[in-house]
């Protein structure tokens, strides 16, 4: 049994022939002095030669020029000193087909046994694939370090409360750390470099979406580590992990568009304000005929009082009391006059709260009637109750009514037989309220219909050609619409829409 | 003046400056009667009763102006002191031109809006005691010469001094001196009491 199983000396040499010719690396045979020996069939299909071709020539043939020269004295090199520079190393090299192309290949080295002269055998395999992979993701990612550095956006894989899996460049960029400190645990960038007036904001939002595994999409203001404050936008989405969350998202400083948006916001701000102001100017009649006539009251009021105290038959204190109280009401109601007029005119930044809409219009009854009346023309609110809730700015939509009023008021006076009556209406729509400034003054122009919303646009001689552009885009700031249309028996409605406040 | 009985009528649409001047009025035991619209004094309004009106120029409706341009219309002889806010003098100008006995601006010192209605209480009762001679109005009428008759004639009639002067194919200056004559010689205080004497005289013919 044991007999049959010792094979003998021809099997073995039949047997490495086909592990030779069965193999998928090139496998080469050379001796000591770079002869080759031995050129399986991969190594015929890697270098294009057939093994008649190259058994017997040197090695170098296969090798590009740089390598050739230095090939003979590395064996050398070797065989004088016992120092192998590649035996049981490995190493990546350049090789050459008979075409002349040349390829990276990997190529192991080992010395045959105890030969003398020496033998090597070398197995080759070809590489292109892989370098060529890598040299695109090496591509890819320098296209992405480069986008993330011109979009200022950075990157990060991370599992909560473990810590960082990766981070990208643009990362220590965004935080202006040195990139040598490495990735930054979480915690320790909401400690180190959210803005003190952010981190409550911060640690809110972060700890609602590990816990949640919510999407998350917020802003804050970091103190980088130059001490510049800067706005970031952080994105990202959160997944269950065993140890807690895993967490991946982005970085991205969006300071220069903030601080343009500021500018923009602080300069949009100041026209409405000076278009409020000039407003204010054209009502300016109806304003101090408004203040004046409480003024006039007060002054007979307390006149009078006099009067009836030098009598000789002496006040009635009835009478007197009726006077004193006549001189508190209408102080009061001056004053009234004076600190809706301040609220309207004062600088303010826009800002967004719950509004009744019907209440708004309400309120601007003093301002708005007075210059109405002044104009010898009835105001009539015509309001729904059903009207919605809405979000908005209160000065700046009053400012929208009081400008579309003040027009419907000037066209009006312009119109000569015009019904002196002006109307303004609320109604609920759909998804929100459409408030309407209706006028009986026969319409407008084409003429001046198709430059109605141009800036600097005016037919009044003392106007700015600036109220109904601004009050457009309040509206249109407001996400509702600023239009007009005309109106049976010769009039416009201006009207403005406005969105249902959600959640209420 | 002191025999006559005479009432302050007020109208102005601000509750708090009418009830106030009323007070004021009366402490100075001036009868008043108010109203808040130009519409309420007219239905109202009686030709006969003696006294002056204290009317707000700007009202809502029927202005003060409108109101005084009616009272025209109608002949009435009612004086008129107007009161304005700021800003309205082009308006009080207009006013005057109508025949007002003045205007004073708001806010005004008692003493002053007094004087005015004192002044306008006198003015109506001589057109009042004017008016009561019709026998005085007939002689004053005589002593006008023929075209001076013809101007009163067509004065009268409500024509303007430019269509007068073409009627009587004269210039229009010349008609201006014969009006100006035709008032002095008939003691008129405006057109519209110069139309009152005509008509009392008619009537008594």
């Amino acid at each position: 049994m044991t007999n049959q199983l010792v094979p003998p000396r021809l099997t073995a040499t039949q047997d490495l022939e086909a592990l030779l010719d069965a193999a998928v690396d090139a496998i080469i045979v050379i001796d000591h002095s770079s002869h080759i020996l031995t050129f399986n069939h991969a190594a015929e299909r890697l270098f294009g030669y057939a093994q008649e071709q190259v058994l017997g020539q040197d090695i170098s043939m296969l090798m590009p020029a740089p390598y050739k020269a230095a090939h003979a004295g590395y064996v050398d090199a070797y065989l004088n000193t016992g120092h192998a520079r590649i035996i049981g190393i490995g190493r990546e090299i350049s090789a050459r087909r008979r075409d002349g192309s040349v390829f990276p290949a990997a190529l192991s080295v080992g010395k045959i046994g105890d030969a003398n002269p020496p033998r090597f055998v070398g197995f080759i395999h070809d590489i292109s694939a892989r370098k060529a992979a890598e040299e695109s993701l090496r591509q890819s990612e320098s296209l992405l370090r480069n986008a993330q550095s011109i979009a200022q956006l950075g990157n990060y894989e991370y599992v909560y409360p473990d810590g960082v899996i990766s981070w990208s460049d643009e990362m220590y960029h965004l935080l202006g750390l040195p990139k040598a400190s490495g990735p930054l645990h979480i915690k320790e960038l909401g400690q180190r470099f959210v803005h003190a007036d952010d981190t409550a904001h911060f640690d809110r939002i972060c700890t609602h979406a590990y816990t949640t595994f919510d999407r998350f999409d917020f802003e804050f203001r970091i103190h980088r580590y130059d001490g510049a404050v800067r706005y970031i936008h952080s994105q990202g989405t959160v997944h269950p992990h065993p140890a807690g969350a895993h967490v991946t998202g982005t970085l991205h400083d969006i300071t220069d568009r903030k601080l343009a948006e500021d500018e923009l916001r602080i300069g949009q701000e100041r026209l409405t304000h000076v278009a409020r102001l000039s407003t204010m100017g054209e009502m300016a009649a109806g304003l101090a005929h408004e203040i004046n006539q409480p003024l006039t009251a007060i002054a007979t009021y307390a006149q009078a009082a006099v009067r009836l105290m030098d009598s000789p038959d002496g006040a009635d204190p009835v009478d007197l009391r009726d006077a004193l109280l006549q001189i508190v009401a209408q102080s009061l109601r001056a004053g009234e006059v004076i600190r809706r007029l301040r609220g309207f005119v004062k600088t303010r930044a826009a800002n967004s709260e719950r509004l009744e809409i019907n209440r708004l219009i309400e309120d601007i009854r003093i301002l708005a009637g007075s210059d109405a009346r002044v104009n010898d023309i009835r105001l009539i609110l015509d309001l729904d109750p059903r009207a919605p809730g809405v979000a908005g700015d209160p000065i700046q939509l009053q400012q929208v009514l009081l400008n579309l009023i003040r027009n419907a008021i000037d066209a009006t006076c312009e119109c000569p037989g015009a019904l002196r009556e002006l109307t303004v209406t609320t109604r609920p729509l759909g998804d929100g309220v459409e408030v309407a400034v209706i006028d009986h003054a026969g319409g407008i122009p084409e003429s001046v219909a198709q430059h109605l919303f141009n800036p600097f646009f005016t037919t009044k001689e003392t106007g700015t050609g600036l109220g109904l552009a601004i009050s457009r885009s309040i509206i249109t700031a407001h996400r509702g619409k600023l239009g007009y249309r005309p109106t049976p028996g010769g009039g416009t409605s201006f009207f403005f829409t406005l969105p249902q406040l959600v959640g209420v | 003046m002191k025999d006559t009985p005479s009432t302050i009528f007020v109208v102005d649409d601000d509750d708090a400056v009418r009830t106030s001047l009323r007070l004021l009025l009366k402490s100075v035991g001036l009868p008043v009667e108010t109203f808040s619209s130009a519409q309420e004094f007219l239905d109202a309004f009686d030709a006969e009763r003696a006294g002056c009106l204290v009317l707000d120029i700007r009202m809502p409706g029927m202005s003060g102006l409108e109101l005084q341009q009616k009272l025209n219309e109608m002949h009435a002889i009612i004086p008129i002191v107007f009161i304005t806010g700021h800003g309205d003098v082009p308006m009080a100008v207009e006013a005057m031109q109508h025949g007002a006995i003045d205007f004073i601006q708001k806010p005004f010192r008692d003493q002053e809006l007094i004087d005015r209605i004192n002044q306008a209480r006198e003015t109506d009762q001589k057109n009042r005691e004017g008016l009561g001679e019709r026998d005085a109005i007939i002689k004053r009428m005589g002593h006008l010469t023929p075209r001076e008759r013809e101007v009163l004639n067509l004065v009268t009639k409500g024509k303007a001094n430019k269509v007068i002067a073409f009627d009587l194919s004269v210039s229009q200056r010349t008609v201006e001196i014969h009006r100006a004559r035709v008032m002095e010689k008939m003691g008129a205080s405006s057109l519209a009491h110069l139309v009152r004497m005509v008509l009392e005289a008619e009537r008594a013919i």
